[in-house]
């Protein structure tokens, strides 16, 4: 495979990956309003805890960390998405009974340092600074797959993955529950003067949304087959904000265009350009202050988003309710026939 | 308005009871031991000057405020410190002086929240039992429709909420409250800001509520609409319980004319 190639799915892997990422953080925050500073230590999470349980056990690896389960591909993703959940169920707990907005915001960002601290230091966990490398390659062993074809194939099943994903939220979105999370986030004393429970809500929310984390973070380890500290940065949240933002908040669509604009076209591809003599990395800091420029212009000049937020028309509920009755007339008249009419 | 308090056998007769109940603020006695009972099925008018308490009480009834000290109960149940979401699933609704629309959800979606216990609101029905979800919410989409056309908002169905004039948000609040289903609705001041002609409408609204046996404590100001529609009042002075009774009685009554209706008997008759 040409290099050309190999960069392509490269940039096509983190499109399905940062889409993923974004719809996590988008029922979060576009949805509930629950301002997720901590979102990339849940990305984190699910990356280390994926690679980890993959892992074979740690003695002879040179390498310390906790499981090595030789758990298989998608087991080990799967475990990254529940435990990022479950840790979400303790940040919702500590922090989002009492803590709204922007308090909400400045104890997350602490709680991301402190985990990353934690990480970074504690080599035992997931051997600290060096983080996990030699993580096996996903089904590589079933397919067949070679260190060039890998890429591809594994896009590919991202772009499945997230497919699926795509399916289950915009299902949950379009529920009476996505219905209750808008509510909370345009006010929730008013959702709970209506009888919702904002913190119940809210934790569903936290625990949906840390999910899509945990597996975008598990895609990852698994696509590079490492994980370190470097990777996680707490300023990589604001590059899923500037996703959600670019894109619009509160629709799915969006969070496609927003992984393409800022993920695919401003994060990586550049990463591919040829350095500039004598100033190695300058590319990246370049891009870095693109996507911040770019932040700040959608912010003043487009706040929805390119593609924003769409008004749920009657007529939509109206042709759902049509649909809905035809299928229940058929259900009737099989239970008359059924019953001898 | 004649006295019709009928409590059917076994049911409490009285939809709220307050006891001493008291709030501060940073030193303000906002509510300073008030008692009152509110009777089941009336209209009872909450009344008394500007930063009398009166919002403040609502606040507390709602559970969205923590009292400071004394007792509340909800037909008959003790719901002091409840949690406003507990407080409005055991069927008491609310709206809001200012009016606190979903701005970002349509009028539409504003009423499909309402409804409590909805089986679309978990994870697993959504995924698992779909077709209850959908057969719920197409019954509640049309309740929500038939709604919105008795309050006079059909045609704004699809509008965000946060579109609507003053006077339209406060027939959505209503709206909202009462696709709820509640047995006890408080509202604070739901004609303030309002032209005469909506005035006369929701306070046909609120009687049509009444005779559909839902019981309503409404903040007031306007006396006309007090004594028009109102079976009972209470007299609220620095966050005080200073009188109860009909509108006839207190209108009588020394203390409450220095309190409060002088200002306005005058104010009505010189301006
Ligand atoms: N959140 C708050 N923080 C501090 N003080 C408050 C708060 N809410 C009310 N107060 C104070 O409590 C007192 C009662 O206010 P409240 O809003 O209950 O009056 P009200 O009877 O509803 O008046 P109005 O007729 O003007 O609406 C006022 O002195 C007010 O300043
Ligand atoms: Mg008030």
């Amino acid at each position: 495979m040409s290099a050309f190639w190999y960069y392509v799915f490269t940039l096509v892997f983190f499109l399905f990956d940062y889409f993923i990422l974004a719809m996590g953080l988008n029922i979060q925050y576009g949805e509930t309003g629950i301002l997720n500073f901590a979102y990339i230590a849940f990305v984190a999470i699910g990356a280390y805890v994926t690679g980890a349980a993959s892992l074979p056990n740690a003695a002879g690896t040179g390498q310390q960390y906790i499981m090595g389960w030789g758990l298989p591909f998608p087991f080990n993703l799967l475990l990254g998405g529940l435990v990022a959940s479950a840790v979400a169920v303790l940040v919702a707990f500590i922090v989002l009974r009492r803590l709204r907005t922007d308090y909400l915001a400045m104890v997350l960002v602490s709680l991301s340092l402190v985990l990353y601290d934690v990480i970074n230091n504690y080599v035992p966990l997931f051997n600290g600074a060096d983080g996990l490398y030699n993580v096996p390659q996903p089904m590589a062993g079933i397919f067949h797959l070679t260190t060039n074809s890998f890429i591809p194939f594994f896009a590919v099943v991202t772009g499945l993955i997230a497919l699926l994903m795509w399916f289950f939220m915009s299902r949950i979105m379009k529920s009476p529950l996505g219905r209750t999370f808008r509510a909370i986030r345009d006010d929730d004393g008013v959702a709970g003067a209506l009888g919702k429970n904002p913190f119940g809500y809210k934790l569903t929310s936290m625990i949906i949304g840390a999910f899509y984390a945990g597996v975008g973070g598990g895609l990852i380890i698994q696509f590079g087959g490492s994980f370190n500290p470097t990777a996680w940065l707490p300023g990589e949240t604001f590059v899923v904000f500037a996703v959600i933002i670019v894109g619009g908040v509160g629709n799915n669509v969006g969070m496609l265009v927003g992984a393409l604009v800022v993920e695919t076209l401003l994060i990586h591809l550049p990463a591919f350009l040829p350095e500039i003599p004598g100033h190695p990395g300058l590319i990246e800091y370049i891009d870095t202050m693109v996507v911040g420029a770019l932040l700040m212009v959608m912010l003043w000049f487009r706040p929805q988003g390119v593609v924003p937020e769409r008004v749920r028309k009657s007529a939509g509920m109206l042709a759902d309710r049509a649909r809905g009755r035809g299928r229940e007339l058929t259900t009737a008249t099989e239970g008359q026939g059924k019953s001898g009419e | 308005m004649s006295d019709n308090v009928t409590p059917t056998t076994g049911a409490p007769a009285y939809a709220l009871q307050c006891q001493d109940l008291k709030k501060a603020f940073q030193g303000v006695l906002a509510v300073a031991g008030a008692t009152f009972d509110v009777p089941q099925g009336q209209i009872t008018a909450l009344i008394g000057p500007n930063g009398a308490g009166k919002t403040t009480i609502v606040n507390l009834l709602s559970g969205m405020m923590q009292s400071d000290s004394g007792r509340m109960q909800l037909v008959g149940t003790d719901v002091t410190n409840w949690p406003s979401h507990k407080i409005a699933r055991r069927g008491l609704m609310r709206s809001f002086q200012l009016s606190r629309e979903l701005g970002g959800l349509t009028v539409l979606e504003n009423l499909l929240v309402a409804p409590k216990h909805q089986a679309g609101e978990s994870l697993f029905n959504i995924f698992f039992r779909p077709l209850a979800v959908r057969r719920e919410e197409r019954e509640n989409v049309e309740r929500a429709l038939e709604t919105l056309k008795t309050y006079g908002l059909y045609d704004l169905r699809d509008n965000r909420a946060r579109e609507l004039s003053g006077g339209q948000k406060k027939l959505l609040e209503i709206a909202r409250a009462v696709m709820a289903q509640p047995r006890v609705l408080l509202l604070d001041e739901p004609m303030a800001g309002v032209n005469p002609a909506l005035i006369d409408r929701i306070g046909g609204y609120i009687l049509d509520l009444k005779a559909s046996g839902v019981t309503v404590l409404m903040v007031e100001h306007n006396l006309n609409v007090v004594e028009k529609i109102c079976d009972h009042v209470i007299v609220l002075a620095e966050g005080r319980t200073l009188a109860t009774g009909k509108l006839s009685d207190l209108r009588a009554n020394q203390d409450v004319v220095q309190a409060y209706l002088g200002e306005v008997i005058n104010a009505s008759t010189h301006g």
